[in-house]
């Protein structure tokens, strides 16, 4: 009998470490945060989505914020 | 119980057993795996300088931390002996190093590998090759230090394929991609001492690579004939970008450049000047696309070679394709500048056979990273 070891990590870290806010029961008035990748194009299909939440939701406030780079991660 | 027992693995019958079940994990890259048993990881370990829990390489978009004792399971399996190990550390931090946003060339369509140019007195004592088919098989440094990056892409970060690596095509450098610089042909001063570390270090640099273009020319030693035919390929259009470039020149060329009295910064300087093409050819080529002109970088690319700079304001995104008169003499260059093209020398002693590789991105891709090998 051998025992080889794990190279992985194991189990990826779980979201209960960075829990989700609580849900909005309406769309109405909420301030909205859109994050853009920097794709190409990105930004031009967040602001066709931001438009769409606006006129058939009612979000009130769009806050946009964009990586530096696709590769990267977002900076704080 | 010891501590040695409860790390995480499986308990199989026998090797044979154990190459199975590598597979049956996932594991593997699809070639056979050294199984990877506890003594064969410590022996790896006990070879560098790290602690066990010593993080190697930390990728942050995903929040992965990988450490030695990982790095030393995946450098077994690939097939490594405990002598590389210190190679294979300071390859997993050049890679992991912020500047070289290894999420990128690590999940591209772009189907990058990452290729390891080692210098210094380490590569001859590895064995690692430097001369004839360095980038092919053969070599056992070679072949097992390059793939110990994959693995480790494979199993740590999780990049695989069709999943988180979402190459469109990728290709065979991806399995490995190492080599050794041959200094000893080198007309010039080793790699990693151009780029700042003490003559006498040992070092590795690493690159996110397209598939190489082989660069054949056996017909002149004049180093403008010469180095015209590796234009050609640095401005094809197909890898045209304002990203990066390596150059590996075979000894046979690098020694015509030699004769001639031409430095690798001339070189490169050379190279940059008279690799382009002009905007009206990218344009024809479908290679200038609408979000180029909302693209800070991507915009100077097109133009920073145009006499009085960017046309202001800008083309409209919608008229991205239409070719103007003056197109024809905005000449459009690989790169940035000659710092984007990084020159090594290898290859057996015969034939006119250089490669050029591409990086792999439409944009600026990523840097070249050195790091010194710990003795």
């Amino acid at each position: 009998m051998i025992r080889i070891l794990d190279p992985t990590l194991g189990t990826a870290p779980t979201p209960a470490a960075l829990p989700l806010a609580p849900r909005p029961a309406r769309l109405s008035g909420v301030t909205l945060g859109l994050l853009a990748n920097r794709k190409s194009n990105g930004m031009a299909l967040l602001d066709r989505i931001a438009a769409h939440l606006r006129e058939r939701h009612g979000v009130a406030e769009i806050v946009r914020v964009a990586k530096t780079n696709a590769s990267a991660p977002v900076s704080e | 119980m010891s501590a040695a027992t409860e790390r995480p693995g499986q308990d199989v019958a026998d090797p044979w057993g154990a190459i199975e079940a590598c597979y049956a994990h996932g594991w593997t890259d699809g070639l056979p795996v050294v199984p990877p048993t506890e003594t064969l990881v410590d022996a790896m370990l006990a070879a560098g300088p790290w602690a066990a829990d010593h993080v190697l390489l930390y990728e942050p978009v995903r929040d992965r931390a990988v450490t030695a004792e990982k790095a030393a399971i995946n450098a077994v399996m690939a097939g490594c002996r405990p002598e590389y190990f210190p190679v294979v550390g300071a390859a997993l931090q050049a890679i992991g190093d912020p500047a070289f946003m290894l999420h990128g060339p690590a999940t591209s369509t772009g189907g990058s590998a990452l290729m390891v140019i080692v210098n210094g007195p380490v590569a001859s004592r590895l064995g690692l090759n430097a001369r004839a088919n360095l980038f092919g098989p053969g070599a056992r440094a070679n072949a097992t230090i390059g793939r110990v990056l994959r693995l480790v892409l494979l199993n740590c970060l999780e990049c695989r394929p069709g999943v988180l690596d979402k190459s469109t095509q990728g290709w065979p450098g991806k399995y490995s991609l190492c080599f050794a610089e041959d200094e000893a042909a080198s007309p010039w001063e080793p790699l990693h001492v151009s780029r700042g570390l003490p003559p006498g270090s040992s070092a590795v640099t690493v690159y996110a690579a397209e598939s190489g273009h082989n660069v054949l020319s056996h017909g002149t030693s004049d180093p403008e004939r010469l180095l015209t035919c590796f234009a050609d390929a640095l401005s094809s259009l197909s890898s045209l970008s304002p990203g990066r470039s390596v150059i590996v020149f075979a000894p046979e060329h690098a020694a015509h450049l030699a004769r001639a009295g031409w430095s690798r910064p001339r070189t490169a300087a050379w190279l940059y000047d008279h690799a382009w093409r002009s905007l009206a050819d990218l344009k024809r080529g479908g290679k200038v696309e609408p979000a180029f002109y909302e693209n800070p970088t991507l915009a100077e690319w097109l133009y920073r070679n145009r006499p009085g700079g960017a046309p202001d304001p800008l083309p409209a995104p919608s008229e991205a394709e239409r070719v103007e008169p003056e197109d024809e003499a905005v000449r459009v260059r690989r790169g940035f500048g000659p710092d984007d093209i990084l020159i090594a020398v290898g290859g057996g002693e015969a034939g006119g056979h250089s490669a050029f590789f591409p990086s792999w991105s439409r944009g600026r891709s990523v840097p070249f990273v050195t790091k010194e090998v710990p003795a």
